[in-house]
C-alpha cells in the first residue's frame, strides 16, 4: 500500500519558498492515516487529512485555483487596480481565500451565515477580511438560493469596481482544483487501490472533482456522498435538497447518498479525538459515520475519506451537542 | 392593469397574462421603474440584503423593526404603520410593488399586512429579488431613494383575512373529536369534515409538524409543545416555488394543494406557521394564485397555539 513519489526532488530535504508552494499536489499529497476504531473486519478506512493544508482546511485548494483562474481571466490584477473579492463561504474558503487573495494584494470581504461558530469568523478577520454575518436557513427552503450567496452577489452587482466574486458554488476551478490535485493524490497514495471515496457535500466540488478524475482512472470506485439529515447545523455541510444552490452538482457523479443523523457528526468527532487522536472536526465526523454505515452493508477493500478540517474551530459547536463538555465551564 | 388587485380579488378572477395581476413579472415592473404611481418596496429575511444593493428606487423596510408592534408579538398599530409609509413616500393610493429575498418569504408577510390595513393595490415581483440579481442586465444599486413625504390614511385592519386562536381552536377540538370517533368506531366513520369545512394549511418544515422539532434550530419564538393542529395538512411553504424562486404554475400549485393535499378550493382555508410569516407566502398562493374566496392567515400560528394549555395536538 505504501507508495513511492515518482519525483526528481529530495522531498526529505525540501524547503518551501512560499506557502503557495505548500499547497498540496501529487508531488506534496496531505497525508492519508488509517482509521482503526469501530471500522468492522474486512473494511479498511483511510482518512485524508485536510487540515494539513497550509491554512488549515480542504478550501485552500478551491481558493488558491479560483484566485488564480480569476488571474489569468484579468478579472483580478494590475489591469481591475483596487478590485477585491466578495465570497459566501461558511469560514473555511473565506479564510483560505482572506489570506491567499491578501498575500496577493486584494481585498477581501467574506459573506458568512450566522451559524458558523464565532472562532472561524474571528479567524476571517484576523485574516484581513471584512465581515458580513447573515441570518440563513431561519427555514430551509428546498432548491432556493442563500441569504450568503445573495448578500455577496448583491455587493458584486452593485459595486463591480470593488468587487469580483469567485464564486464557489459554480466556478468550475472549485471542481478542477480537485481534479487536478486531490484525485490524483489518493490514485498515487494508494497505488491505483482505492475502491471508495467519501465526501460530504457543501459547495460539490470536491466529490465532482473526485468523481472525475478516479471513475477516469477506474470507473468501478465507487463516490460516495455523506449527507447531514435536514435541519442540521453543521457548518459547511449540505443536505442535497439544499443543493440547489451549487451549480457543480451533477447527481450522475455519485455512487450513492448516505444521510446520517447530524447530532453524530459531534459524537464520532469527539471519539476520534479520543480513540485515534485525530482532530477531526464535525464534517469528518460525519464522513466517518457514513463511511461506517456502508461497511456495515458491504466490506469496504479501501476507503478514502476526506476529513476537511479540524476540530479545533469548532469547540463552541462541540459544546452545544455535547451535553458532557458542560463540565467545563462557561467562559473564562 | 387598471384592474387593482383587490378589484380582481373581489370578482374571483385571477389575472395573471401580462403580469397584470398581484403577481407581476420582472418585465411589468422594468417598465414601471419610473412611474409616479408606483413605489417598490424590498422587505427581506436578512435586512442586510437591501443594504448591500437593491433595484433602483425601492425602499427598504425591516420586518422585525418596521412590520411588527415592537413588544406584544402582534402587527403593528394602525398609526405607527401610516406615519412610516408616509414617511417613506408612500400613501394609500400608490400601486405597491413588494419583492424580497428567501423566493419573497417575508415580502409575502408585508403584502398581508398592506392587505391587512386594506391598501389597494399591492403586487408581488415573481421571483423575488434572487431572480433579479440573477440577471446581470437588470440595474441594481446601493443609492437610497429619496421621495417626498406623503401622508398614509390606513384603513382599519381587515379580519376576513386574518383567524384568530378563536377561531381555530373549535376547528382543532371538532377535528380531534372526529379522530377519537374514527379510533372508536372503525375506519372512516366520522373521517370527514363535512361540505363547506375549514382547511388548515399547516407551512411549516415537515419536522415540525411532525413534532420531532418545535422550531427550526437557534429560534427566539418558540412554544412549549410540538406537534400540529388536528386536522391540518402539511404543504410546506417552499412547496409553491420553483428553485429559482418563481412561482411554480397555477396548474402545478392547483395539483398539490387541491387535488394531492384536498384543500378545498370552494371552501374557506386558514394558513399557518411559526409566528406567521411563512403563512402569508401561502396565504398569497392560496387567495391570489389559486383564487380561493376565503382564506386567512392565522399568523399567531405555532407560537401561539402549541403554549395554549390543554389544547388538542396532533403528531406524526
Amino acid at each position: 500500500m505504501k507508495v513511492q513519489v515518482e519525483s526528481e526532488r529530495d522531498l526529505q530535504r525540501r524547503v518551501f519558498d512560499s506557502v503557495l508552494d505548500m499547497l498540496p499536489d501529487v508531488d506534496n499529497p496531505t497525508p492519508l492515516v488509517r482509521v482503526r476504531d469501530a471500522v468492522p473486519s474486512g473494511s479498511v478506512l483511510l482518512a485524508k487529512l485536510e487540515w494539513m493544508n497550509p491554512l488549515g482546511s480542504v478550501k485552500d485548494r478551491a481558493a488558491w485555483a479560483m484566485l488564480r483562474g480569476l488571474e489569468e481571466a484579468g478579472e483580478l490584477g494590475p489591469s481591475r487596480p483596487g478590485r477585491g473579492v466578495v465570497e459566501p463561504t461558511s469560514g473555511n474558503t473565506g479564510f483560505s481565500l482572506a489570506a491567499l487573495a491578501s498575500m496577493r494584494g486584494y481585498p477581501v470581504r467574506a459573506v458568512v451565515p450566522a451559524k458558523v461558530p464565532l472562532e472561524k469568523r474571528l479567524l476571517l478577520r484576523l485574516a484581513g477580511a471584512e465581515l458580513d454575518v447573515t441570518n440563513d436557513a431561519l427555514c430551509p427552503l428546498p432548491g432556493a438560493e442563500d441569504g450568503a450567496i445573495g448578500l455577496a452577489r448583491s455587493h458584486a452587482r452593485a459595486q463591480p469596481d470593488k468587487y469580483v466574486m469567485p464564486n464557489q458554488y459554480e466556478n468550475p476551478n472549485n471542481t478542477l482544483a480537485h481534479e487536478h490535485t486531490t484525485g490524483p493524490e489518493i490514485w498515487h497514495q494508494t497505488g491505483g487501490g482505492v475502491t471508495h471515496v467519501f465526501a460530504a457535500l457543501g459547495t460539490a466540488g470536491t466529490a465532482m472533482g473526485l468523481s472525475r478524475f478516479l471513475k477516469a482512472q477506474n470507473p468501478l470506485i465507487k463516490i460516495i456522498a455523506v449527507q447531514p439529515s435536514a435541519g442540521h447545523d453543521v457548518p459547511g455541510l449540505r443536505n442535497v435538497s439544499e443543493l440547489g444552490v451549487s451549480k457543480l452538482y451533477d447527481p450522475a457523479l455519485i455512487d450513492r447518498i448516505v444521510e446520517i443523523p447530524y447530532e453524530h457528526a459531534y459524537t464520532r468527532a469527539a471519539r476520534l479525538l479520543r480513540r485515534e487522536a485525530l482532530r477531526a472536526g464535525p464534517s469528518s465526523g460525519l464522513i466517518f459515520e457514513g463511511a461506517l454505515a456502508v461497511a456495515a452493508d458491504e466490506p469496504i477493500g479501501l476507503g478514502v475519506m476526506i476529513f476537511c478540517d479540524d476540530v479545533l474551530k469548532y469547540t463552541a459547536s462541540m459544546a452545544k451537542h455535547l451535553p458532557e463538555l458542560g463540565d467545563a465551564g462557561g467562559p473564562a | 392593469m387598471t384592474v387593482s388587485a383587490q378589484g380582481v380579488a373581489r370578482e374571483g378572477v385571477i389575472d395573471l397574462s401580462g403580469g397584470a395581476g398581484p403577481l407581476v413579472s420582472q418585465r411589468w415592473l422594468t417598465e414601471r421603474l419610473r412611474d409616479p404611481s408606483v413605489r417598490l418596496v424590498e422587505v427581506d429575511v436578512d435586512p442586510k440584503q437591501y443594504a448591500a444593493g437593491h433595484i433602483p428606487g425601492a425602499i427598504g423596510l425591516d420586518w422585525a423593526k418596521d412590520l411588527q408592534h415592537p413588544t406584544r408579538r402582534d402587527v403593528p398599530e394602525p398609526g405607527v404603520l401610516a406615519k412610516l409609509l408616509g414617511e417613506r413616500g408612500i400613501n394609500e393610493r400608490h400601486t405597491v410593488v413588494l419583492y424580497g429575498d428567501s423566493a419573497n418569504w417575508f415580502a409575502a408577510y408585508a403584502f398581508w399586512l398592506l392587505k391587512l390595513y386594506r391598501h389597494a393595490d399591492v403586487r408581488l415581483l415573481d421571483g423575488g429579488r434572487s431572480q433579479w440579481l440573477a440577471d446581470d442586465k437588470l440595474p441594481f444599486t446601493t443609492e437610497l431613494p429619496s421621495f417626498a413625504p406623503e401622508t398614509y390614511r390606513i384603513g382599519a385592519i381587515d379580519l376576513s383575512l386574518r383567524a384568530t386562536v378563536a377561531e381555530v381552536l373549535p376547528l382543532a377540538v371538532a377535528a380531534s373529536a372526529r379522530a377519537g370517533a374514527r379510533t372508536h368506531a372503525g375506519a372512516d366513520a366520522g373521517a370527514h369534515a363535512g361540505a363547506g369545512a375549514t382547511s388548515l394549511v399547516d407551512v411549516r418544515s415537515p419536522d415540525e409538524f411532525s413534532g420531532k422539532i418545535i422550531a427550526p434550530p437557534g429560534l427566539n419564538e418558540t412554544a412549549q409543545r410540538a406537534g400540529h393542529i388536528p386536522g391540518a395538512v402539511s404543504i410546506p411553504w417552499g412547496s409553491a416555488v420553483n428553485p429559482d424562486g418563481t412561482f411554480k404554475t397555477e396548474a402545478e400549485l392547483r395539483k398539490l394543494y387541491i387535488e394531492d393535499k384536498g384543500v378545498r378550493a370552494d371552501a374557506p382555508a386558514i394558513a399557518y406557521c411559526r409566528i406567521g410569516e411563512r403563512s402569508s407566502h401561502t396565504w398569497f398562493v392560496l387567495r391570489y394564485l389559486l383564487g380561493l374566496r376565503d382564506v386567512k392567515n392565522y399568523d399567531g400560528s405555532w407560537t401561539e397555539y402549541g403554549n395554549l394549555i390543554g389544547a388538542p395536538i396532533d403528531k406524526a
